[in-house]
């Protein structure tokens, strides 16, 4: 394994803070360490591709932006691209948060702040080593696209899709509303959509959904199945709607049970579903215009490539082990555990997984894996992590889940709330990946508490991973007790994807209480 | 041909599995043949002599058992740990999650029937050590057969493989595998099911015996088991207890089957909300992730 190690000065930003020629001259287990200004204008991204091709290197390790950056901007996404591009796994390329999870909340302590680097660089250089190439598959994306919803914005991207020869699936729980409904200026618009040859419209509720970008099956109330490359989201604020439409969707909603997109301002009808896109209520006709297009823009883009391909982030199962008890079959919400009937083993229906890793907590055998995070990874990390000694302060895991967990304390980062050094993060793709194992190995490496972020009630990207996290952690506080362990040292509270503040309240609350906790004791 | 030079011997535990020895029966004599059993508590011979193979039951509880063990591992080929409290720790291993005056106390003096009872202590009698281990934890072992006891038909193929010059394999499946019982509801992608509400497995009148014991809202720790015990306990329509140990891929037994019972709520849910610990480590503790209570 050849690791190149790039770490971002943050122009200034992140090296004001992080010792960053420290960590590179400390790092060795790297074949190549290099401190750049930052990590995404187009100097340092031929410089990380010269390193990569001279090199040979087959992974990456880039310090510096947050993980968000690259799930959730384009800039991001196309240096992923990039790296793909120059034969890197998806799984061999790690991603350190310097910026907003260390020196933005650990401005005032710049000697902590390096150390606390050190380890997390550790963490993402332990996860590169140790996972397996994912796999991929190709789809061949499907030139239809199902607009969900009767707003006006879905008919203009319709509109536009059907101008570049699209095929347009029209879904709604009710009956499209006869056009006199609609405001005048876009009436012409719905009636042309309505009397195109190449668009159906369906009443009936969605029973089932599944699929990639560029290929999603579709199941209707009255035995209707449906396939589209892509869908369109145009619902208006109706929010009882988003409600019924979320655990299909699975799109995340803001407090008010609306639909979010990604980024409010650069990505404006990306959700973080990709082939799912969404056409937010704007306070005008324009903005909802725009976004219609952008949206028609995208899936054009998306769907007229010759093929899509996508990583196969899911839950492995090793058959050697499996025994065939079925309790993945019942974990999955999404119906992706399957019983073979012959031989009465599990296996995973790639089309459905989300790779959620639910049922890789809940496979008693350890024969279910994830393949972006193994449970050996997440053993590994939550050691490597125990390694950061506080010089004082009360050293706390933060298991943070990919959905709200996560992003929380990115926006606490964004809005400079700062907060202690031993509050030592890792990231889980789900609060139900979090298996019971992971907690009773934070205890036995000497973190004195263990803190869970996960999704608030009814905002599971995974329907049930926050739920099912509670269930395990209900039974699983008398284990703790059992071991001299207060019970009070697991806490677990959810939020929204965008409460910085409630999340950094919540962790030091938890750091104060166990202060109480161990001066009482 | 020359013969396999045998010892066993007892540590912390019932003996229950030597008497598995015996239980091959007649299947003993022709492994006699061709193995010579130097020293064992069966023939009675005490002093620890050499031999190729040495096979251990129990776990190590006290300093003499600790001892005990080194000698044999000092003056053997090779080290079978037999049985659950040899591999795992065994169910000796729960007074982990006590001190050892708690423990003392509860045998000697708290007991209900003892009276003016006192904690024995004599220089002859060996010394609890705080917490019970399991062999492997104390000494290198070479191969484990767990079970409590195991089958003399695990204890027969290890032998065979042994003599054979092969390592005795262990299955890395559940005993759901080996479990012949008809599953219906848990096969079914539905997120949960409905059973009775069981807390005790004398309420119900009657059980099953074709279908999965989950099923009938039955605590079964067979999902977190490991097979190869050939199924004994659920074909006696009785519910596993989990004797075999987690699977090898699990890092633990206890904490695996809490993850994997919040999954299939309500089953058997209420009989294990009894005493999760209890039951999920009641044959495991000593080699779970965190094996002893940190503060007594």
């Amino acid at each position: 394994m050849k690791a190149g190690l790039f770490i971002s000065e943050g122009d200034g930003a992140i090296s004001g803070v992080i010792d960053v020629r420290a960590l590179e001259a400390r790092y060795d287990g790297a074949e190549v360490v290099r401190v750049l200004d930052n990590l995404h204008c187009a100097a340092s991204l031929r410089l990380i591709a010269e390193e990569v091709r001279n090199r040979k290197l087959d992974a990456v390790v880039l310090a510096g932006e947050s993980p968000l950056f690259y799930s959730r901007t384009r800039n991001g996404g196309r240096i992923l691209e990039m790296l793909q591009g120059l034969d890197i796994n998806a799984n061999r390329i790690g991603i350190v948060n310097l910026r907003e999870q260390v020196s933005i909340p650990h401005a005032k302590e710049p000697v902590e702040a390096t150390k606390k680097a050190k380890v997390l660089i550790d963490v993402a250089m332990e996860k590169v080593r140790v996972l397996r190439d994912v796999g991929m598959i190709e789809v061949a994306p499907k030139r239809t696209v199902a607009v969900i919803g009767s707003q006006p914005g879905g008919f203009f991207t319709a509109m536009r899709l059907l101008e570049r020869g699209f095929h347009i699936l029209f879904i709604d729980h009710r009956p499209v509303p006869p056009e006199g409904d609609f405001l005048p200026q876009v009436i012409p618009t719905i009636a042309s959509v309505k009397n195109h040859p190449d668009v159906k419209f369906y009443s009936a509720g969605i029973t089932d959904l599944y699929g990639y970008a560029g290929n999603f099956r579709i199941k209707l109330g009255g035995d209707i199945n449906l396939r589209a490359g892509g869908i369109v989201v145009s619902i208006g604020d109706d929010a009882e709607y988003a409600g019924r439409l979320y655990p299909y969707l699975r799109i995340e909603r803001d407090s008010n049970g609306h639909f979010r997109n990604v980024m409010s301002d650069t990505a404006v009808t990306e959700t973080v579903n990709p082939g799912i896109f969404l056409i937010p209520p704007g306070p005008h006709l324009s903005h909802t215009i725009a976004s219609a297009d952008s949206a028609a823009m995208s899936l054009d883009a998306l769907l007229s490539k010759n093929s899509v391909n996508h990583e196969l982030f899911v839950s492995e199962v090793d058959q050697e082990v499996c025994g065939g008890c079925g309790t993945c079959i019942k974990t999955c919400i999404f119906k992706a555990s399957e019983i073979d009937q012959v031989t009465k083993l599990s296996s995973t229906n790639i089309k459905r997984c989300v790779g959620c890793g639910n049922c890789v907590s809940a496979c008693p055998t350890g024969a279910r894996d994830q393949v972006s995070a193994t449970t050996k990874y997440l053993m590994s990390a939550i050691g490597i992590l125990s390694g950061y000694e506080p010089p004082n302060g009360i050293k706390v895991l933060y298991l943070a889940c990919e959905g709200c967990g996560y992003p929380s304390l990115d926006y606490a980062g964004k809005e400079g709330i700062e907060y202690a050094t031993s509050v030592m993060p890792l990231s889980v793709k789900c609060a139900g990946r979090i298996d019971t194992q992971l907690i009773l190995e934070a205890f036995r490496r000497g973190f004195r508490g263990v803190v869970i972020c996960k999704c608030s009630d009814d905002h599971c990207l995974n329907i049930v991973g926050n739920l099912d996290l509670d269930r395990r952690a209900n039974l699983f506080r008398a284990v703790l007790g059992s071991r001299g362990i207060s019970p009070e040292r697991l806490r677990i509270f959810g939020v929204t994807s965008c409460e910085g503040g409630s999340c950094v309240a919540n962790a030091m609350d938890f750091i104060n209480h166990l202060k109480t906790l161990e001066a009482t004791a | 041909m020359k013969k396999l030079k045998v010892s066993t011997g007892h540590l912390d535990g019932c003996f229950g599995c030597h008497i598995a020895i015996l239980d091959m029966h007649e299947e003993l004599l022709p492994l006699l043949d061709v193995i010579d059993i130097v020293r064992s508590p069966i023939n009675d011979v005490k002093e620890i002599v050499e031999a190729d193979l040495c096979i251990l039951d129990g776990s190590i509880g006290n300093t003499k058992d600790e001892a005990v063990a080194k000698e044999f591992r000092k003056k053997s080929g090779k080290v079978l740990a037999l049985g659950t409290c040899a591999a795992l720790g065994g169910i000796n291993g729960l007074r982990n999650l006590f001190g050892l005056d708690e423990v003392l106390a509860r045998s000697y003096t708290e007991n209900e029937s003892t009276v003016d009872g006192r904690v024995p202590s004599s220089p002859d009698i060996p010394a609890l050590r705080k917490h019970v281990r399991a062999l492997h934890q104390v000494i290198d072992v070479d191969y484990a057969v767990p079970g409590c006891p195991p089958t003399p038909g695990m204890i027969k193929s290890a032998l065979v493989a042994l003599l054979n010059n092969q390592e005795p394999l262990l299955p890395k499946k559940n005993l759901c595998h080996e479990c012949n019982r008809v599953h219906k509801a848990m096969y079914e992608p539905k997120r949960e099911f409905v059973t009775a509400d069981v807390s005790s497995i004398m309420e119900l009148d009657e059980i099953d015996p074709q279908k999965c014991f989950l099923e009938q809202g039955l605590l079964c720790m067979g999902p977190a088991t490991r097979e190869g015990c050939d199924a004994r306990c659920v074909k006696g329509n009785t519910p596993c207890r989990g004797c075999m140990g987690p699977t090898p891929d699990a890092l633990e037994q206890g904490a695996k089957m809490i993850n994997a019972i919040a999954s299939i709520l309500p089953a058997g849910a209420l009989m294990f909300m009894e005493d999760v610990v209890g039951i999920g480590y009641r044959y495991s503790l000593p080699v779970s992730i965190m094996p002893f209570r940190e503060d007594r």
